[in-house]
């Protein structure tokens, strides 16, 4: 009977197939094994990220090849997919640790369970170079208070970057600002006369649809972004993400109730009521608003270059290039300064750390001490010297058809060349850093971002006497350093009473600012007043008590 | 015969119904396609209906930029079949097994195996599990710890119910051990059963990235498309600012998304007519027999 025989043959066939592959996995585990034997081969170390490398080549690319040569050591990695955080939590709770971890935010979960290795006692041993790039920040490196190990190496945090990319502030269309002689745009009032008059003259772009004055995002988180944040940046508070402290003191505000800031959301009230402000402000999703960005209609915004980029590239591409986007220091009175750039200092943190199954703990921290050497962190993030740059007069240059294959081929690039693959995996120097040798560490450095400037946007600039963007705003050395840092990065642990007031706190937030800013003006007060008597029935004071206690632990943490 | 009027009313709602149906389902399946082959910086600009604006491959060069992505196609291929195929033999040899009155457990393994559909163990100790039974990095974990399902069985069992008892006892008394019975009479007219049962293992073993993810995300020789996939769209996804995957930034990742989608559908869309048929005959083979 053919029937017969078909299915008998598939289902023969189909076990033959797994037979033959159950066999393939035993061949390859003994030449894993035969591999291990053989001395002068590298040795095989496990690495665990919670952060995607999709261009990963398992160190077969020319800098992971260097790595591997001067280090002895070749990582076997694994790169989280989907839900990072409950793959860590399986890893801590399986009991079986990979060698090297870059858990971020779960590393907690795995010195719970016992995994990770205290590095204090190796670094004072084997690495020279973690001092050195760590230096006087090496306090911030400790676990916590009850426990002052060191289980990472922090590697997500830059040491001593220098911004030179303005990315916030607020933004104005060059052509409203040419349109009117470049005016002064300092405080929100200049900010609303420009966006004013430029609307009175051209009510409609060319093709007869109305402009828009100020588009604001508040989809989901973004409402931080766009709506929250701008509240203290604009009135001398530096971002301590929902709170605001005190420098001396540490006394912890719910940041919405400082003074200030109630007259910040007054003036976006009064943008509204003057029609200035997009109706569809609170509505708008994401993409909608990229969208509007995109049709040139918007004068002005209030948000993060990253979060309109993707609309302003497309306008661009049009060659409107007088429809992109300026930004500004703007603040509520001549008297405060935009807090944008107030330093965080070292912000220590996520990193990588040494399990407690390495087989090698020594060869591990020589590994990751290699890569906060000069020679690892040059060779890292500008590859390998006369093929991916070259030395001359002392200057490190990168050829132009690198630079070429860096923009048009970048995926494949980075797989051969594995530059950018490992900056994130050991401790690193930021942007504006200089080697030895007079270079900066990294490749991106304030003459390319002036080089990537347009022609209309480097008008607009030099009509400010300026040559890049953040040169308009408030620089760093102007703020008191913080001692703990920025209070966003204060972890508090999720069953805390703080942390559920906070996830109360900002359900009330979120409900009555958009109510508040969208009222008529004669109602702010009045609404204001309850929002401020809902955050204290709901508790504000309590989660500010609470606050204070974790964020004096940081100070001593991080000082003492 | 002529149709009545209430007929034609009937069939005219009838018609109505099916072809607003089919439009809203084929709608967005349009639209992803076109959001896929257009530009993706125009993407943003919106009002992408279903034609593309500014044709291009570039979404699609993108994903196909990755190599392991080769790999993880004949992986996921490789594990359909083989998955399919013996999850197909052991739930229907199972299922055969359990419908024979004369078998002593019956009621035993069918509670056993009931059992699994509503208690399971937990990702932790499956995840311990299959660490100590050696099945991590292997080949193997994608198919045997899923190779019975429960559910696949009890379907497979209340269709051979619904087969004749006679049909077995003739064999038998034309001399057919157990074995040729199951072969030569059961199988064959369990096909609409096994066709349905067939998609979905294979439905679900094309889909699946999860125990890629739990047991072989370290290996690159084994992970599957769906994970190469994933791994591809979180790069595009993932990060601000500082953090932003710098080759990444050409493409928004709403359109990369757009062509995975596309990616991983089509390959089903191809098998799909060839069961189909199954479907129906399944559904009609009732009717006609009584």
């Amino acid at each position: 009977m053919p029937k017969m025989r078909k299915w008998t043959a598939i289902v023969l066939a189909a076990t033959l197939v797994g037979a033959l592959l159950a066999g393939c996995a035993q061949k390859e585990q003994k030449e894993q094994q035969q591999e291990k034997a053989a001395s002068n081969a590298p040795i095989v170390m496990t690495f665990y990220s919670e952060d995607p490398s999709p261009n990963w080549a398992g160190m077969e690319d020319e800098v992971g090849r260097v790595i591997t040569e001067k280090t002895g050591i070749k990582l076997k990695a694994e790169f989280a997919v989907g839900d990072a955080q409950q793959k860590s939590a399986l890893i801590a709770s399986s009991g079986t640790f990979p060698d090297l971890i870059s858990a971020k935010g779960s590393i907690n979960k795995m010195v719970d369970a016992g995994g990770m290795r205290d590095l204090t006692d190796l670094i004072e041993e084997h690495g020279p170079n973690i001092k050195k790039l760590f230096g006087k920040e090496m306090k911030r490196l400790r676990y916590s208070l009850d426990d002052p190990s060191i289980y990472v190496i922090p590697t997500y945090s830059a040491v001593d970057n220098v911004p030179f990319k303005a990315e916030g502030g607020f933004e104005l269309q060059h052509r409203v600002v040419k349109e009117l002689g470049y005016p002064t745009i300092r405080t929100v009032k200049d900010f609303e006369n420009a966006i004013k008059a430029y609307l009175e003259k051209h009510p409609t772009d060319e093709n007869g649809n109305p402009n828009i004055g100020l588009s604001l995002i508040a989809d989901d988180w973004r409402m931080y972004i766009s709506v929250t944040n701008p509240a203290f940046y604009t009135t001398g508070g530096p971002d301590d993400g929902e709170t605001n402290i005190d420098i001396d003191t540490q006394k912890v505000t719910y940041h919405y109730r400082r003074p200030a800031e109630k007259e910040y959301f007054r003036w976006l009230n009064h943008m509204n009521a003057e029609g200035l402000l997009d109706k569809e402000s609170f509505v708008q999703k994401s993409d909608q608003y990229k969208a509007k960005i995109a049709s040139g209609r918007v004068l002005g915004l209030i948000d993060q270059q990253w979060g309109y980029d993707d609309g302003e590239k497309a306008i661009k591409k049009e060659g409107k290039f007088e429809h992109g986007y300026g930004h500004y220091p703007v603040t509520l009175t001549e008297e405060t300064k935009d807090t944008s750039y107030w330093p965080t200092g070292f912000m220590a943190g996520y990193g990588v750390g040494i399990s407690v199954d390495n087989p090698d703990p020594v060869a591990a921290i020589k590994f990751l001490d290699f890569l906060c050497s000069e020679e690892g962190q040059v060779l890292v993030n500008w590859g390998v010297e006369g093929k991916h740059y070259v030395v001359e007069d002392g200057k490190r240059i990168i050829p132009e058809d690198v630079i070429n294959r860096k923009v048009n081929d970048a995926a494949k690039f980075q797989q051969e060349s594995g530059i950018g693959t490992y900056i994130n995996m050991g401790g690193r120097y930021g942007h504006g850093v200089k080697d030895s040798t007079g270079n900066y560490y990294t490749t991106e450095f304030p003459e390319q971002i002036i080089a990537e400037y347009n022609e209309v946007e480097k008008e607009t600039l030099a009509a400010y006497g300026v040559s890049t963007w953040i040169e308009l705003f408030p620089k760093p050395e102007e703020f008191p350093v913080r001692p703990w840092g920025a209070a966003w990065n204060i972890p508090v642990p999720s069953d805390s009473e703080v942390s559920i007031l906070q996830e109360k706190l900002k359900n009330i937030t979120w409900k009555r600012i958009p109510q508040i800013i969208l009222a008529a003006p004669s109602e702010f007060d009045k609404l204001w007043d309850e929002y401020m008597a809902e955050l204290e029935k709901a508790g504000v004071e309590r989660m500010e008590q609470g606050f204070e206690k974790f964020v004096k632990d940081r100070v001593k943490l991080w000082n003492d | 015969m002529r149709a009545s009027s209430a007929d034609r009313i009937f069939d005219t709602v009838v018609y109505s119904i099916v072809i607003l149906v089919t439009v809203v389902t084929l709608y967005p399946f349009l639209n992803v396609l076109a959001l896929s082959l257009n530009d993706s910086t125009d993407s943003v600009r919106g009002g992408i209906s279903i034609f593309p604006r500014q044709l291009t491959w570039q979404n699609y060069e993108i994903i196909f930029s990755y190599p392991s992505l080769l790999t993880g196609f004949k992986i996921s291929v490789l594990r359909t079949l083989v998955g399919t195929l013996l999850g197909l033999a052991s739930a229907s040899m199972l299922a055969y097994t359990l419908s024979r009155p004369d078998f002593q457990g019956r009621r035993f393994v069918s509670i056993f195996l009931a059992m699994t559909m509503y208690v399971s163990g937990g990702m932790v100790p499956i995840y311990i599990l299959i660490r100590d039974l050696g099945m991590m990095n292997s080949f193997a974990v994608y198919v045997l710890p899923g190779l019975v399902s429960a559910f696949n069985v009890f379907v497979i069992r209340s269709f051979i119910d619904g087969l004749p008892y006679a049909l077995q006892e003739s064999a038998k008394l034309d001399g057919a051990n157990d074995f040729t019975i199951f072969w030569q009479v059961i199988l064959p007219l369990s096909k609409p059963a096994l066709a349905t049962i067939a998609l979905f293992l294979a439905v679900g073993q094309w889909n699946s990235w999860f125990d890629t993810y739990l047991y072989n995300g370290s290996n690159e020789t084994l992970t599957t498309l769906q994970f190469e996939l994933m791994k591809v769209l979180q790069s595009t996804d993932s990060g601000n600012g500082d953090y932003r995957s710098t080759n990444m930034t050409q493409v928004s990742p709403e359109s990369v998304k757009m062509a995975i989608t596309i990616v991983v559908t089509v390959p089903i869309l191809v098998v799909y007519p060839f069961l189909q048929r199954y479907f129906v005959k399944g559904m009609t083979l009732g009717a006609v027999k009584t």
